[in-house]
């Protein structure tokens, strides 16, 4: 049986492996991230409403098998732990953003009309780079739970830890994202009217 | 402690609400902070837009 938009999704295939080999530097590795993610992407292509970016998404979807199967295969093994391990205790980078009273250090800015900003394709790599600017765990547990829609309990069997781990690493993936964007793409707009 | 939710407090429950079912105590508690709180109220909105902007992405629009 073969899915509508199979061809479609497959004429990206050379792309996805070029891009996967330069990550893992492994033939065998990069071909199978390559056939995890576009499983992964006929699987949910139904949702895919958009045309110009289907390689955007289809990279995006790639980028966390990659970093899955490094993950898995203990490649940089010791690199991915020494990262990893803040997002485990975050309390110390939330001390950044509340004070000793729990209070915002600095409110959250004015984000004008947000909605407008889906339509504009720089808002799009704005948050790619956010997504990929936070630790990688709390990216991976971010992109599986808002971006694919994974139930959390399923999240944190894959990634080995507790439910409150999960949701600490949510939080922090949240408010990260939040900072980041507004650094990156709300305050670099221009005031609203005109 | 339900009247004890500071904005730090305030920002876990409001991120924990996207994941999980708040208890009524929680739900309580977090409504007598946002009430009160301005930036909370922001920040709910953000918390939200991102929420919205992840499923868009997925969706490639």
């Amino acid at each position: 049986m073969t899915h509508p938009r199979f061809a479609e999704i497959e004429s990206h295939r050379p792309y996805l492996l070029r891009y996967a080999l330069s990550q893992l530097r492994d033939g065998e590795l990069a071909e199978e991230a390559v056939q995890e993610a576009l499983l992964a992407a006929l699987e949910s292509v139904g949702t895919f409403a958009g045309k110009s970016s289907l390689r955007t998404w289809l990279t995006s979807i790639l980028r966390y098998k990659v970093v899955d199967l490094q993950r898995r295969a203990g490649a940089e093994r010791s690199r991915f732990e020494r990262e990893d391990a803040p997002d485990y205790d975050d309390e110390a980078w939330l001390d950044e953003l509340f004070d000793e009273t729990g209070h915002w250090r600095q409110a959250p800015g004015a984000w004008g009309d947000p909605e407008a900003a889906l339509e504009q394709s720089r808002f799009w790599q704005a948050f790619e780079g956010c997504l990929a600017r936070l630790p990688s765990t709390a990216s991976r547990v971010f992109f599986k739970r808002e971006v694919l829609g994974e139930e959390t309990d399923a999240i944190c069997r894959d990634e080995g830890i507790s439910a409150s781990n999960c949701w600490v690493i949510l939080h922090r993936a949240r408010l990260g994202l939040r900072a980041c964007l507004e650094k990156s793409w709300f305050e670099r707009q221009a005031p609203v009217g005109r | 402690m339900a009247d004890d939710v500071n904005c730090r407090e305030a920002s876990r429950l409001l991120s924990l609400g996207f994941d999980r079912r708040l208890s009524a105590t929680e739900l309580e508690a977090l409504a007598w902070h946002m009430e009160r709180c301005r930036m909370c109220r922001d920040f709910e909105s953000q918390l939200r837009f991102i929420h919205q902007a992840a499923e868009r992405f997925r969706s490639g629009d």
